[in-house]
C-alpha cells in the first residue's frame, strides 16, 4: 500500500503528521464536538441528562424573537462597520499612496490603533463616551454643540453606531494597509496611459484604481465582515447588550445563552448558525469581487 | 498631423538635470527616433512632449500652438508604452475604444471605429478577450490600436518593442513602419536599440547626459558620427577606436592628438589605394553570412567583419586593406569628429 507513494510523498506525510495531529485536536475535534453538542439538549444545571434532539435547537432559535432582534442588530452593526471601514480605508490608502513629506511617519502612526489590544480599545472608547467625565461630552460642550453632558451609550438610537465607531477606529488601519499594498502594485504606466487617453482624476480612480483594487477590497470585505459579524469584546465592555436590546447582537446572544443561561445545546446551535452566515457572506464577496479570468 | 518644436526644453529633478536645454524641430509627418543608453534623458523628453512630465524650462510648440503647460489630453497625442499599459479589466474592444468613450463619442461610432482599427491590426477575432489572454505581440497591437483609434496628430512611443522576443520585434517593427506610411502622422519613438532606430527613423537624435549628441538621418549618423560616443553607440560590433595602430589619413595635421575609428566591415583584401594592415588572427566567429574575427595588429586588437569566403583560421597571419577615406577621425581631447 505504502509502496504506491514515492519516497518524497512519504517523507512529506511524515513531516506534516505532527501538525496534522495538533490541528486535529485543537481545530477538528472542537468543531465536530460543538456540532454534536448542538444536536443535544445540554443544560449545565442538569448535567447528567443530555437527550439527543436532532435539529430542534436550531428550529427553536430560528423561531426565537431574541434571535430575530440579534440578526437585525448584527446586520446593522456589520453593514455600518464594514461599510465605513472600507470607504475610510480606501481614502486613507489613496492619501498614503501619494508621495509627500511625512508619509512614512503617517504610515507608522496609522498602525497604532490596530496595535492596541481590543480590551484597551473598548475601555478607551467607553471612557470617551462616559456621561460624567467623557472626552466626547467635554469637546461637544466646549464647541457649544450640547448644553449638558449626555449618556451617549444609554441612547438606544446611538449605541450600535458608537460601538461601531470604536471598532472602525481599530479595524480601519489594517484594511488601509491591505489596500495600500494592492495600490502599490498598480503599474504607473496605467495611470499615464489613462492621462494621455484623457481620463480625469475621478475617471482614473474608476477605470484604473478601483478595478485593480478588487483583490484587496475582497480581502478587506471578507476579513472585516468575518471580524464584525462575530464581534464580542466591545459589546461586553461597553454595553453588555443594552440599553434594552439596543446592542443585542448574535455574539451577545450566544454568550447569554451559553454562559449565562448555561444552555450549551442552543448556544452551540447559534454558533453554527453564525458560522454559516459568515461562510455565506464570505462566499458572496468572493463571487462578487474574485478574479474572473482565472 | 503636427510639427513639434522643442526650444530649450529642460527637466530638473531637484539638483539633477535630466534634460538640458534641448532644441529639436520635428517636421510634420516625420518619424523621429530618440536613441540613447538608459538614463540619457530620451524617455524624459518623450514624457515632456506627452505632458506626463512638467517642463522645468523652455517652450514646446505643436505647430505654432504653445503646449508647454497643457495637460496630456489637451495635446491630442497618443502614447504607446513598453509595458503596453492595457487596462486589465477591460476587453480588447473596450481598451481600444476607451479614449473615444472618455471623449463622449456615441457607442455606435465607437464600435465602428474599434472594428476598423481591429481590422487594420488583425485583432478582430480577439476583441472580446482580456489582456491576460493575449500574447505580447497581440497586447502591443492592442496598445497601437488604442493609440490610432482617435487619429491623434502626434504618436509617442516609449520603447514599444522592448518586451517582445526577437522574431516578434521584427514583425512589429514592420507593422509600425507601415502604420507610419499609412497615417503620415508625426511619430516620436524612443529606443535604445540601434537596429530599430536605423530601420524606422527618418531622423535620429542620439542622446547622452540629457543632451542631443547628434541629429541626422540614419545614414548620416552611421557614416558621419559627430563624436566618439555616437560612433561607438551605433554599429554592431562596435567601431574600433584607437589612438595608435590604425593608419593616420594624410590630411590630419601633424602633431594633433587624434582617435582613429574603423568600422568592422570597412576592410577588404589588400589592393590599390588601400593601406595594408597585417596581424595575427586571434579569434574567428562564423556568423553564417559573414565571419567576425579579432585581429592583433601590433599592440592593438581590431574587431572585423569579413565575407565568409575568406576562410580564415585562428593563429594565421592575415593582411587586410583599409581605405583611408573610410576612416573616422576624432579629436582626442574633445572627442569631436574632424573632417578634412
Amino acid at each position: 500500500m505504502l509502496a504506491r507513494f514515492s519516497y518524497d510523498d512519504r517523507s512529506a506525510a511524515l513531516l506534516v503528521l505532527p501538525v496534522m495531529a495538533v490541528l486535529l485536536v485543537v481545530a477538528a475535534f472542537p468543531i465536530l464536538y460543538s456540532f454534536w453538542v448542538s444536536l443535544h439538549d445540554i443544560v449545565l444545571t442538569r448535567p447528567l441528562r443530555r437527550p439527543f434532539v436532532g435539529l430542534e435547537n436550531y428550529w427553536r432559535m430560528l423561531g426565537d424573537a431574541r434571535f430575530h432582534t440579534a440578526v437585525l442588530r448584527t446586520t446593522v452593526y456589520t453593514v455600518v462597520t464594514v461599510g465605513v471601514t472600507t470607504v475610510l480605508a480606501v481614502g486613507v490608502a489613496l492619501l498614503l499612496n501619494e508621495n509627500f513629506r511625512g508619509n512614512k511617519l503617517l504610515n507608522t502612526l496609522l498602525l497604532l490603533p490596530w496595535a492596541t489590544p481590543s480590551i484597551v480599545n473598548g475601555l478607551m472608547w467607553k471612557w470617551i463616551y462616559d456621561p460624567t467625565y467623557g472626552l466626547l461630552n467635554a469637546v461637544l460642550l466646549k464647541l457649544g454643540l450640547i448644553e449638558h453632558y449626555r449618556a451617549w451609550l444609554g441612547d438606544p438610537d446611538l449605541t450600535l453606531l458608537l460601538i461601531s465607531n470604536a471598532a472602525i477606529w481599530k479595524q480601519m488601519p489594517l484594511a488601509a494597509l491591505l489596500l495600500i499594498v494592492t495600490m502599490k502594485a498598480i503599474p504607473d504606466d496605467l495611470y499615464r496611459a489613462a492621462k494621455v487617453d484623457g481620463a480625469t482624476v475621478v475617471q482614473r480612480f474608476v477605470h484604473v484604481t478601483l478595478p485593480a483594487l478588487r483583490p484587496g477590497l475582497m480581502l478587506v470585505l471578507v476579513y472585516e465582515t468575518m471580524i464584525s459579524i462575530r464581534h464580542f469584546d466591545l459589546f461586553l465592555i461597553m454595553t453588555q447588550g443594552g440599553p434594552g436590546d439596543a446592542s443585542y447582537t448574535l455574539s451577545w446572544l450566544i454568550y447569554v445563552e451559553t454562559f449565562r443561561s448555561l444552555r450549551f445545546g442552543t448556544g452551540a446551535a447559534l454558533s453554527y448558525l453564525l458560522a454559516m452566515l459568515t461562510f455565506l457572506l464570505s462566499w458572496l464577496f468572493i463571487r462578487a469581487f474574485g478574479e474572473r479570468n482565472g | 498631423m503636427a510639427a513639434i518644436t522643442c526650444q530649450g526644453l529642460t527637466k530638473r529633478y531637484g539638483g539633477v538635470t535630466a534634460v538640458q536645454a534641448l532644441d529639436l524641430a520635428i517636421a510634420e509627418g516625420e518619424f523621429m527616433v530618440l536613441l540613447g543608453p538608459s538614463g540619457c534623458g530620451k524617455t524624459t523628453t518623450l514624457n515632456m512632449i506627452a505632458g506626463l512630465e512638467e517642463i522645468s524650462d523652455g517652450t514646446l510648440l505643436f505647430d505654432t500652438r504653445d503646449v508647454t503647460r497643457l495637460p496630456p489630453h489637451k495635446r491630442e497625442v497618443a502614447m504607446v508604452f513598453q509595458s503596453y499599459a492595457l487596462y486589465p479589466n477591460k476587453t480588447v474592444a473596450q481598451n481600444i475604444g476607451f479614449p473615444l468613450k472618455l471623449r463622449g463619442v456615441a457607442p455606435a461610432e465607437i464600435a465602428r471605429a474599434v472594428a476598423e482599427v481591429a481590422e487594420q491590426l488583425e485583432l478582430t477575432a480577439l476583441l472580446e478577450r482580456r489582456p491576460n489572454q493575449l500574447s505580447g505581440g497581440q497586447r502591443q497591437r492592442v496598445a497601437l490600436g488604442r493609440a490610432i483609434v482617435r487619429h491623434p496628430s502626434v504618436f509617442l512611443m516609449d520603447e514599444p518593442l522592448s518586451n517582445l522576443d526577437a522574431t516578434l520585434r521584427l514583425s512589429m517593427r514592420s507593422l509600425i513602419k507601415r502604420l507610419h506610411h499609412k497615417l503620415r502622422a508625426t511619430f516620436v519613438y524612443v529606443t535604445h536599440d540601434q537596429a530599430e532606430a536605423l530601420t524606422l527613423a527618418d531622423r535620429i537624435a542620439v542622446m547622452q547626459g540629457g543632451v542631443i549628441q547628434q541629429l541626422d538621418t540614419p545614414e548620416g549618423i552611421y557614416e558621419r558620427p559627430a563624436n566618439t560616443f555616437v560612433a561607438s553607440f551605433l554599429g554592431s560590433p562596435q567601431i574600433n577606436l584607437l589612438r595608435q595602430g590604425l593608419p593616420r589619413p594624410g590630411w590630419v595635421p601633424a602633431g594633433r592628438e587624434v582617435v582613429i575609428g574603423l568600422r568592422p566591415e570597412d576592410v577588404a583584401r589588400p589592393g590599390d589605394g588601400l593601406v595594408t594592415l597585417s596581424g595575427r588572427v586571434e579569434l574567428v566567429s562564423p556568423l553564417g553570412s559573414e565571419t567576425q574575427l579579432e585581429l592583433s595588429v601590433g599592440e592593438a586588437t581590431l574587431t572585423l567583419r569579413v565575407p565568409k569566403d575568406w576562410r580564415v583560421a585562428e593563429g594565421e597571419t592575415l593582411d587586410v586593406g583599409v581605405d583611408p577615406a573610410r576612416l573616422h577621425v576624432f579629436d582626442a581631447a574633445t572627442t569631436m569628429r574632424i573632417a578634412p
